[in-house]
């Protein structure tokens, strides 16, 4: 028998392992590209919060029902794909009729039909509208919605707004039938692929194929069950495991890492799904009036280092100190890296040559990584001789916590804290370091005005190439000034059966789709 | 005798009111409310402050807290939670089919536990310091120490993944029929059972011991009684009587308390919904769950007390 030398052991195995990950390759194009098949029920769990809570009364609702969900039964008039850019659902056209942005007028996709069978007209959006504009924060900006036509409804607006469409697609901003502000709702009349059999508040809703859906072909599945699992993932991956559930979706990084060795399960990321933003706080005493403090310590996180260790390296990004998402096409990164010398200069220059002591830095584990992140943070600035106590405050009253109120006589001014952002459109996401929000640290003066001048300038410029433009210019403000810092961010993942075909995840989880989602 | 009951009667009416009055500051000192919660990070930077106060005052969050207290005892008398606050749904409604369900579960335990409990307890007293007796006390001391979760970790493990014989988590709906929440129960139930036998057992042993051991026992063994009769009709009923508040006093905790288990199968019974009412600040809900919680257990206790009381003539004076 031929002796075997190691070279051609390791030749053999090579060969191998290329063979079998070429038949991998081949045999996950095959399931791909297999073509889709129609019925089955698809039952998933959801983990995310839904803090209004639901009841018997009003579980149909919109805003009662968790958001990533409200696309099963209803459609909004605009949709935001996973790039983060704005595409026409309910409406066809959405326009200004005047320079300054504030009239829209948005011409309705003919023959859409709610559940009930009845046809959805621009009546209905102006109802939806109304309850919408009092009632979503998002909305308030609209001061009047009229009917202009059958399939033509008018939006007039506080103030202009060039990103109004992406207002349009939020969770909230569903299409109903028309109804008295009282009622309208509660039926769980929508006019989505899927529509409401059952529902148990705050735990469970049943689904059925809506025949008279308007997009052709949709949906493959004839029934959804939903599952609520709040802060239960561990139930919920329990469901998954013996086959009572088909999918999980917003699971958290570390049950990603034990996961997706599994051949079992897929795993399916959405690139840039939140955020978190460190507020600097700007009151008398505070170091963070002196603006080289705020770049000593943005200079001095190792954000590649958090996205290492909090996100295994490839389920985090590094963030830019706005609270835009690396996916978006406005984003602009942070220049210059980490620079650990100029920390220390910036530092001597602002009177702290041997470093210094801030304030103690609260988090909360808002996220399961978060205790991590703020660690590796803490670590980092060492390096600049920037100390940093760091302390986890509990979930439960955090908010008031962390945003006090802006009167230090009474003790309670905002905190050196975190909290988690949500991927939304540029002019939401600038507009949150306006110094009447807290995220900002009440940021002031001259950079601050011409920011915010910038901001309304782009909220009326038509251009999309220009208003990409004038974000620009506002990061780079922020690059300068640090108002707040936002040193990384994470992506968003669910865990489904390797049955379940075509369910890609979403970075806004309102806006995940199920119109083709499939089981073999 | 009539005054006896008359007095444990009033004094279970006393512990409610104090205990209304408990429930009502504790969730008056909780930091924020119900629509501080309510609102997401990335709504709250959307509202302008004074706005926010709007809101509040719509919700009736600005009210005093005396005028909310009087309110609130006023509407406990009359069995009227309040509405929640962000949904205006009656707190009572909200928690009809929990307390239902958490009951249904304790119930399923104590059925299953009590006679179980019994059987080791009695059998461990009777062989005392003999095998018997170490196995069942070694066994209760593991089985009441090894946490809730843990068990039912491992029964998921074992009994819906492994060996796919039952749900790992609970799919039924809140208001589903008895006999469908209980079928898809088996592991909940099992999980509470280990416990509640290791616990039930050991204090009755130490009854059954501290009977078995008195001289009237010994006056009957010596006069001939068969020892069946002995175990059974004599030291049994003066073994359990010190036990009886204890056990009235679990199982009261099981209706009330169970939460871990409630949250690992998803069950919804009553610990589901106060953890949920909790963290969204819904303090009517919080106030009934609370309130119907201590009814149950200062109910439990006062038949605990009269069943005392009928079996202990000393207890009467």
């Amino acid at each position: 028998m031929k002796a075997m030398h190691r070279r051609s052991l390791l030749k053999a195995g090579l060969a191998g392992t290329a063979f079998l990950a070429a038949l991998d390759r081949s045999l996950g194009l095959a399931q791909a590209q297999a073509a889709p098949k129609r019925g089955g029920t698809l039952s998933y769990a959801q983990l995310s919060a839904n803090r209004r809570s639901a009841d018997a009364r009003n579980a149909r609702h919109p805003y009662f029902v968790v958001d990533a969900n409200t696309r099963l039964q209803w459609n909004c008039l605009t949709w935001v794909n996973e790039k983060l850019d704005v595409e026409m659902e309910l409406a066809t056209k959405i326009e200004p009729t005047d320079d300054r942005l504030v009239v829209w007028d948005v011409a309705l996709r003919e023959g859409v039909r709610f559940h009930d069978g009845r046809e959805m007209t621009s009546a209905d959006v102006a109802s939806s509208f109304e309850y919408h504009r009092r009632n979503a924060p998002f909305a308030r900006q609209i001061q009047r919605i009229e009917t202009v036509g059958k399939y033509v409804a008018r939006f007039t607006l506080e103030t202009g707004n060039a990103e109004f469409a992406y207002i349009l697609a939020e969770y909230n901003s569903v299409i109903m039938p028309a109804g008295s502000l009282e009622t309208i709702g509660m039926d769980g009349i929508g006019t989505g692929p899927f529509k409401i059999v059952a529902t148990d508040a705050n735990r469970s809703m049943i689904m059925e194929r809506f025949d008279g859906y308007w997009r052709e072909g949709a949906p493959y599945l004839d029934r959804v069950e939903i599952h609520n699992r709040e802060g239960q993932q561990e139930s919920a991956l329990n469901g998954l495991r013996a086959g009572q559930f088909d999918a999980v979706l917003t699971i958290d990084p570390r049950a990603v890492q034990q996961l997706q060795s599994d051949p079992a399960y897929d795993i399916e990321t959405a690139r840039g799904g939140y955020s978190f933003v460190i507020q600097l706080p700007k009151h008398p005493g505070s170091p963070f009036l002196d603006k080289r403090v705020r770049q000593a310590l943005a200079c001095a996180i190792d954000r590649e280092a958090i996205v290492r260790v909090a996100y295994g390296g490839k389920h985090g990004w590094i963030g830019n100190d706005s609270h835009l998402m690396v996916t978006d096409a406005a984003f602009v990164p942070r220049p210059g890296g980490r620079d650990v010398a100029k920390a220390k200069r910036l530092l001597a220059e602002a009177g702290f040559p041997n470093g210094i002591t801030l304030p103690t830095l609260y988090f909360s584990p808002q996220l399961p990584e978060v205790p991590r992140y703020f660690q590796v943070l803490q670590q980092s600035v060492k390096d600049a001789g920037i100390t940093v106590p760091i302390e986890e405050r509990p979930n439960d009253g955090y908010i008031q916590f962390r945003t006090g109120d802006n009167d230090l006589s009474k003790g309670n001014f905002h905190k050196f804290a975190m909290t988690a952002v949500g991927s939304r459109n540029p002019g939401i996401s600038l507009f949150r370091m306006r110094g009447a929000n807290v995220e900002s640290g009440h940021w002031r003066g001259p950079e601050h005005d011409r920011y915010m001048a910038l901001y309304e300038t782009a909220m009326v410029t038509r251009d999309a190439g220009r208003r990409k433009a004038i974000y620009a210019e506002m990061q780079a403000i922020l690059h300068e000034e640090v108002p707040a810092i936002l040193p990384a961010g994470g992506d968003t993942f669910l865990v489904k059966r390797k049955s379940v075909r075509n369910m890609p995840y979403h970075p806004q989880i309102w806006s995940i789709r199920f119109d083709h989602v499939w089981k073999a | 005798m009539i005054v006896a009951v008359a007095r444990r009667i009033a004094l279970s009416l006393l512990t409610l009111v104090l205990l209304a009055i408990f429930v009502f500051v504790a969730t008056e000192i909780m930091p924020g409310d119900a629509l501080d919660v309510t609102l997401s990070a990335d709504e709250l930077a959307m509202i302008p402050p004074e706005r926010l106060a709007q809101m509040k005052r719509e919700l009736g969050l600005d009210r005093p807290a005396a005028e909310r207290l009087v309110a609130f005892l006023a509407g406990t008398v009359q069995l009227d939670f309040g509405l929640t606050i962000i949904s205006r749904t009656p707190a009572a409604d909200i928690i009809a089919y929990p307390l239902r369900n958490s009951v249904l579960l304790a119930g399923a335990v104590l059925a299953a536990a009590i006679p179980l409990a019994l059987a080791l307890g009695v059998a461990a007293a009777y062989r005392y310091r003999r095998a018997l007796d170490n196995a069942v006390s070694a066994g209760a001391i593991i089985g009441y120490s090894v946490p809730e979760f843990v068990i039912a970790t491992v029964l998921v493990i074992l009994f819906a993944v492994l060996w796919p014989l039952f749900p790992a988590t609970i799919t039924a709906a809140t208001r589903d029929p008895a006999h469908v929440l209980l079928a898809a129960a088996p592991l909940p139930v099992a999980t509470v059972l280990i416990g509640s036998i290791a616990y039930l057992a050991r204090i009755l042993r130490v009854g059954m011991i501290e009977a078995l051991a008195s001289d009237f026992v010994e006056r009957l063994r010596l006069t001939g009684v068969p020892e069946w009769r002995v175990l059974l009709l004599h030291a049994l009923p003066a073994g359990v009587i010190p036990s009886l508040t204890a056990m009235a006093l679990y199982a009261a905790s099981l209706v009330s308390g169970i939460v871990v288990v409630e949250l690992v199968f998803a069950y919804p019974g009553l610990g589901q919904e106060l953890v949920r009412a909790v963290t969204r600040r819904e303090v009517h809900v919080i106030q009934a769950i609370a309130l119907s919680s201590a009814v149950v257990v200062v109910g439990l206790n006062l038949v605990a007390d009269l069943a005392i009381l009928l079996l202990d003539p000393r207890t009467r004076r």
